[in-house]
């Protein structure tokens, strides 16, 4: 088959193809491998498959090197590369050895397909999060993650305390995949949801003839995440009778199904989450202190999104980049009032409030950037309500002064601190200050 | 100054987000005190930018990096410099008299503005 021939063919199919030498250097580079990585052909010809394709793997596990040592094919290994727009995608790859027409090995051809949707997904319905998940550039943030890989490998029991939508339960699951019992079950349970006199069966499961219509045995949360870890959201809110049996499976490893005559082991971690002061609710005798010690043995506190505005850009762009994969769409960015308007938002709702927004634009944007009038109402009206400039709509203008108030606020007068959460050269600060007549100190 | 390069076999690694170690040059008065590694392997991605933050590093050089990683970094306060490849003592001395723009030195395809590079200027670095 001749060369123009093979190329048109190559260079029609959705998986990404490039061959190499013994070299190592790339010797062709059909279209999708150019969509995939974002490199064109030009680039790419000549160059180490390394520096190209930029995967996990090229350094200390390369699959191609694996495939012209052995001489084994590999099918639909799953790496990660860095692309040249700088976004991590999943990707499956294949290899196999380049001959010439005496069967000599020449070289080596690598095939690639683009398969970030799906790990998305996957990740979404099995709850495989990691701490990769956790978008974050800001200073409170940087200290959890310093001790989350020592917290993850002991097998304490972990309190995280946190407002509603600041990411508890993808804390708690980021701290089971990193432990050594990431390959048993993770079981959330939303204590609040369920009302007291289902709540004990639902834990600990029950015997039949416990009660009516127990016609047979049921395991609880508890067995079914046996080997595992537990999730308690909500902790706060279970009533001390409950709470009795609890402290008893975290003293003494050992629980009783409802209805049951004999103890069960248990060989389960147990975290558990609150935006509830219990210490306050110790105070009103609504949670044992005794309780309080054994689950409080870590801590960890998340911040609301409103003390960690910094990563406000890094999450839209994260949700962006998730629903432009969700709903097929090309949306690119956001403009500048639209991060304006965010930034100046509180956030009651936090992240989990962020993403509905999010996609709430993305329902009504038909092109490719996010403008203002595509945000929820409620948060321009939030806006206007707190700084009110005599009924009149907030100019861009009016949003910056807000802004640099509520940063300036929320740093202590900070100037430096203030410029670097702003994202700002501290000049540019000090020149705005000055131009908006801002009180400053 | 402490300048910090992602490393691998005497290379600049590949991609900043799997490098598996850092290499710490530190420089006082223009000639070089002290040197160190930082191993990186499986740590994730603020992980990363914790180890330059907690060394002090001033400026960081290498390979490939992701958008978001290289928005860490540069929110941490380290000056950047990605898209670099070449071996390591070449790579130093090429950014100590400010030859890092040389064509030999730079990794292709990468996105608009990051070959020039992050926060360096505030730190009086050279590219």
């Amino acid at each position: 088959m001749e060369n123009e021939e093979q190329n048109v063919i190559l260079n029609s199919i959705s998986e990404g193809v490039f061959t190499v030498d013994l070299d190592w250097r790339i010797t062709s580079f059909n279209r999708a491998a150019e969509i995939i990585t974002g490199i064109p052909y030009q680039k790419a010809i000549g160059k180490h498959c390394k520096e190209i394709l930029r995967a996990d793997v090229c350094e200390n596990s390369c699959t191609l090197r694996q495939t012209m040592k052995t001489g084994n094919s590999i099918m639909n290994k799953v790496v990660h590369i860095i692309d040249a727009n700088g976004k991590k995608k999943a990707v499956a790859i294949s290899t196999a050895l380049l001959k010439d027409s005496r069967g000599s090995v020449i070289g080596g051809v690598e095939t690639f397909r683009d398969i970030s949707a799906i790990e998305q997904l996957r990740k979404e319905i099995e709850g495989k999060y990691s701490c990769e998940d956790i978008i974050s550039q800001s200073h409170k943030m940087q200290n959890l993650f310093a001790v989350l890989p020592n917290v993850a490998e002991s097998n304490i029991t972990v309190l995280i305390e946190g407002e509603s939508g600041t990411g508890k339960e993808l804390f708690a699951r980021a701290i089971h995949n990193m432990s050594f019992r990431k390959d048993k079950p993770f079981v959330a349970v939303n204590c609040g949801a369920l009302p007291d006199s289902l709540l004990e069966s639902e834990l600990f499961g029950y015997k039949s003839g416990a009660f009516t219509d127990a016609k047979k045995d049921k395991p609880g949360r508890f067995a079914l995440a046996e080997g595992g870890t537990i999730f308690l959201d909500e902790i706060g809110d279970i009533s001390l009778s409950v709470q009795v049996k609890l402290l008893r499976v975290l003293q003494e490893k050992t629980y009783e199904p409802v209805g049951g005559v004999s103890s069960v082991e248990s060989n389960v971690r147990v975290i558990t989450a609150t935006n509830k002061s219990l210490e306050k609710l110790i105070q009103d005798g609504k949670f044992r202190d005794d309780l309080y010690y054994r689950i409080n043995v870590m801590k960890l506190e998340l911040p609301p999104l409103r003390d960690r505005k910094e990563d406000i850009p890094l999450l839209v762009d994260y949700f962006i980049s998730k629903f432009n994969q969700r709903h097929n769409r090309n949306i690119c960015c956001v403009t500048t009032e639209v991060t304006a308007t965010l930034l100046a938002y509180d956030f009651p709702g936090n992240v989990r409030e962020l993403e509905n927004i999010i996609e709430h634009c993305f329902v009504l944007c038909e092109g490719e950037i996010i403008e203002v009038k595509h945000l929820p109402s409620s948060v321009c009206q939030a806006l206007k309500t707190e700084h009110s400039y005599k009924n009149e709509p907030a100019t861009i203008k009016q949003m910056e002064i807000l802004l640099i108030e509520q940063a300036l606020r929320r740093n202590e007068y900070n100037k430096s601190a203030t410029a670097k959460q702003l994202g700002i050269n501290k000049s540019t600060l000090f020149r705005k200050i000055k131009a908006f007549n801002i009180k400053s100190s | 100054m402490k300048i910090a390069i992602s490393i691998y076999n005497g290379n600049v690694s590949n991609v900043f987000d799997f490098a598996p170690r850092l290499m710490v040059f530190e420089f006082e008065g223009g000639k070089e005190i002290d040197r160190f590694a930082i191993l990186l392997d499986r740590q994730f991605l603020p992980q990363r930018v914790g180890e330059l933050a907690k060394h002090g590093i001033d400026v960081l050089i290498c390979g490939a990096i992701s958008r978001r990683l290289a928005g860490m970094v540069v929110a941490s306060g380290v000056g950047l410099l990605p898209y670099v490849t070449g071996r390591v003592d070449d790579v130093l001395r090429a950014y100590l008299v400010g030859q890092l723009v040389q064509p030999q030195f730079r990794m292709s395809g990468c996105w608009s503005g990051a070959r020039k590079g992050f926060g360096y200027r505030r730190r009086g670095c050279r590219w």
